[in-house]
């Protein structure tokens, strides 16, 4: 099994905190400190002991960091009187194996995605989620893991112009295979991520059966003849800021694009211009994984797990960096203007599927081949 | 003073430069051959599996037509660029050379990104005539082979000028005027005569475009939208998006062995010694 999870997107929304910074949406604390810190491995050992009642919590860096620190950890912090600090050094399975199998773990938790925590509970390198402790009725179904548990999802979502269509918005991905109404370029990932999905529907398979009819390789093969029809019309997004850029510059007028830019460009964009549909996309969920043997202790961890699961929380975070809350009960809180741009209100989850690691892992790289021949050949 | 052998100063004047290259080139390039033949397995399944792969057929192909259709632009215009600077612009001859060099200054990924500010759909050009209402839609610019010719016969011009400029520079006035003074007309004269003492030039301005624009990568990965995948840019991809180490260095190899066989192709036909190392 490889491990498919998704760094780019996670590094994505670093990115998006910085832009959000700029916009003097958040604050400078903790922001410096956090650009220092990215991609450098904390010291080994000493930090640790120095402090037991310190919980470390990593994650990608950029403004996410800031926001974590601010949302969940200060918060939990003044209602318990225990340190949380945010480390912005980007948890990759590797780093995360390497510290375990060294005997010096740092690092308490861990913004992972389920491919890695799938990687990692194999390799025995992380501790179990103690569901007494945390609420498994308090996530999406399908992001409870033994040894990993969501923590904010994002979504690959159908994104329009409709100045560009003239007012013609295509409602599901079927519509957007269809060029002779829906005229104009279009833009879907470098990679297969999230896609398939879309050309899966397009070929007329059910939401939920997405993943049955990719289960054969004639299945992957009918998908990826889909992107061969199309691609006179595609131009390919790299990073999420392509993807973002593509859309201000008009031009493509529809595309397939992760919800947290959808969330940024909604305020860039004039109005009229842009509009986002969860119809038909893909929700992919961050995980929280614990290192076995994490100095703060397991209970510990749990607890400020439990507190991160807390509604009003998760709200702040859709509002601040478009990442949006993994436990339902929050879209009752989301202020009205937001919930068109929730990844999980209830109306966007009856639309959409569960991104599904396990395919990721089996069909990725063969399937990645057949994309780039479709595109290119 | 002791006379120092004349075969050890020689050596001793080429070995600093020679152990930087094998230091910082020659063993790393080993290790990429290495890698292509040991991982995932030991053996040419690397080199089976790209022969048997469309995409990187097509990869070669793409890579090859947009180097060589680079290098026939970058002779035409270099050329007549170089041709105007050595014969009509003695005073301004400085300033035109500098013109020319100008933009080796500023690095190939601004120069790629300002030709998206010119070439986009609501770039400079199209808005342009856009308002001379001379279309009325945007024309597809960048986002495809066009738009990754346009850029990269930008960047490698100054490759193609600069060597037919020293060839050209270095070329007698005198056969032109003999050729005129027995009566051939200035056409004639051209093309018997002083077109033929720059083909040196011109040759060697190819070569340098036509490989250099094989590795390309910035360009057409920002222009290309996807759809013109250069074997570099492929490269990368196996890298970084599979994780398959083996096969792009195999692919790396594949280039680099083309690159070579074009050199020896071209070798063939023309003087390489002259060209590259005995021009005047």
């Amino acid at each position: 099994m490889t491990d498919t999870t998704d760094f780019e997107a996670k590094r994505d929304i670093a990115d998006i905190a910085v832009e959000r910074y700029k916009q003097g949406r958040l604050t400078r604390r903790g922001f410096i400190s956090a650009m220092g810190a990215l991609g450098v491995l904390p010291v080994l050992g000493g930090r640790a002991l120095a402090q037991t009642k310190e919980i470390i919590v990593v994650n990608w860096g950029g403004t996410a960091k800031d926001v974590l620190q601010e949302v969940l950890c200060d918060t939990y912090t003044a209602e318990t009187g225990i340190k949380v600090t945010v480390d912005g050094s980007g948890p990759s399975a590797g780093k995360i194996r390497a510290m375990v199998e060294s005997g010096a773990v740092v690092w308490d938790l861990c913004d992972s995605g389920a491919g890695s925590a799938i990687i990692l509970e194999q390799q025995g390198m992380t501790e179990a989620i103690d569901y007494s402790i945390v609420d498994k009725s308090k996530v999406l179904e399908g992001t409870a893991y033994n040894n990993g548990v969501g923590n904010y999802v994002y979504s690959y979502v159908l994104a329009t112009n409709p100045k560009l269509l003239g007012g013609n918005i295509p409602q599901t991905w079927e519509d957007v295979w269809n060029v002779k109404d829906f005229p104009g370029m279009r833009t879907f990932r470098k990679s297969v991520r999230g896609q398939l999905e879309s050309a899966t529907q397009a070929r007329g398979v059910p939401l939920a059966e997405i993943y049955d009819a990719l289960s054969t390789e004639d299945g992957i093969k009918a998908s990826i003849a889909k992107f061969r029809e199309l691609r006179e019309n595609i131009i390919v997004w790299g990073s999420g800021s392509d993807s973002q850029n593509l859309f201000l510059q008009e031009e493509v007028a529809i595309g397939n694009i992760w919800s947290t830019r959808a969330h940024l460009l909604k305020d860039q964009m004039e109005d009229g211009a842009f509009n986002v549909s969860f119809n038909g996309g893909v929700i992919a969920p961050g995980i929280w994984v614990v290192p076995k043997g994490n100095p703060a202790g397991k209970d510990e961890v749990m607890k400020f797990i439990a507190h991160g699961q807390k509604p009003e929380l998760q709200v702040q975070w859709l509002e601040k960096i478009g990442s949006g809350p993994i436990n339902p009960a929050a879209a009752e809180l989301v202020p009205a203007e937001l919930a068109a741009f929730n990844p999980s209100s209830p109306e966007n989850l009856a639309t959409q599927i569960l991104y599904k690691d396990e395919w990721y892992a089996k069909n990725q790289v063969s399937a990645e081949e057949m994309y780039v021949d479709a595109l290119i050949n | 003073m002791p006379r120092v052998n004349e075969k050890v100063s020689y050596w001793m004047l080429v070995l600093p430069a020679l152990s930087i290259m094998v230091c910082f080139y020659i063993l790393p390039v080993l290790g990429i051959w290495e890698i292509a033949f040991t991982e995932p397995k030991a053996g040419v399944g690397n080199f089976v599996k790209m022969a048997g792969s469309n995409a990187v057929r097509t990869s070669f192909v793409i890579t090859f037509r947009v180097a060589a259709i680079t290098t026939v632009g970058c002779l035409i215009l270099g050329y007549i660029v170089a041709y105007a600077i050595s014969n009509f612009a003695s005073r301004l001859t400085p300033l035109m050379v500098a013109l020319v060099i100008l933009p080796f200054w500023v690095s190939v990924l601004i120069r790629s990104f300002s030709w998206i500010v010119l070439l986009g759909r609501s770039g400079l050009v199209n808005d342009a005539l856009m308002h001379a209402e001379l279309i009325e839609r945007p024309l597809r610019l960048m986002h495809n082979e066009l738009g990754v010719l346009i850029a990269m016969i930008h960047v490698m011009l100054p490759f193609a000028v600069l060597p037919m400029l020293t060839n050209m520079r270095g070329i007698s006035g005198i056969y032109v005027q003999a050729a005129r003074s027995l009566g051939a007309s200035e056409w004639t004269s051209f093309r018997q005569v002083y077109f033929p003492q720059t083909l040196p030039g011109v040759l060697s301005g190819a070569l340098l475009v036509f490989v250099l624009s094989l590795g390309f990568f910035v360009t057409p990965a920002l222009l290309g939208g996807g759809r013109v995948l250069m074997i570099s840019e492929y490269i990368t991809y196996q890298i970084q998006e599979f994780l398959n180490w083996g096969l792009g260095s195999a692919l790396s190899v594949a280039l680099l062995v083309a690159t070579a066989l074009v050199l020896l192709i071209s070798a063939r036909f023309v003087n390489l010694r002259a060209t590259l190392l005995e021009r005047k």
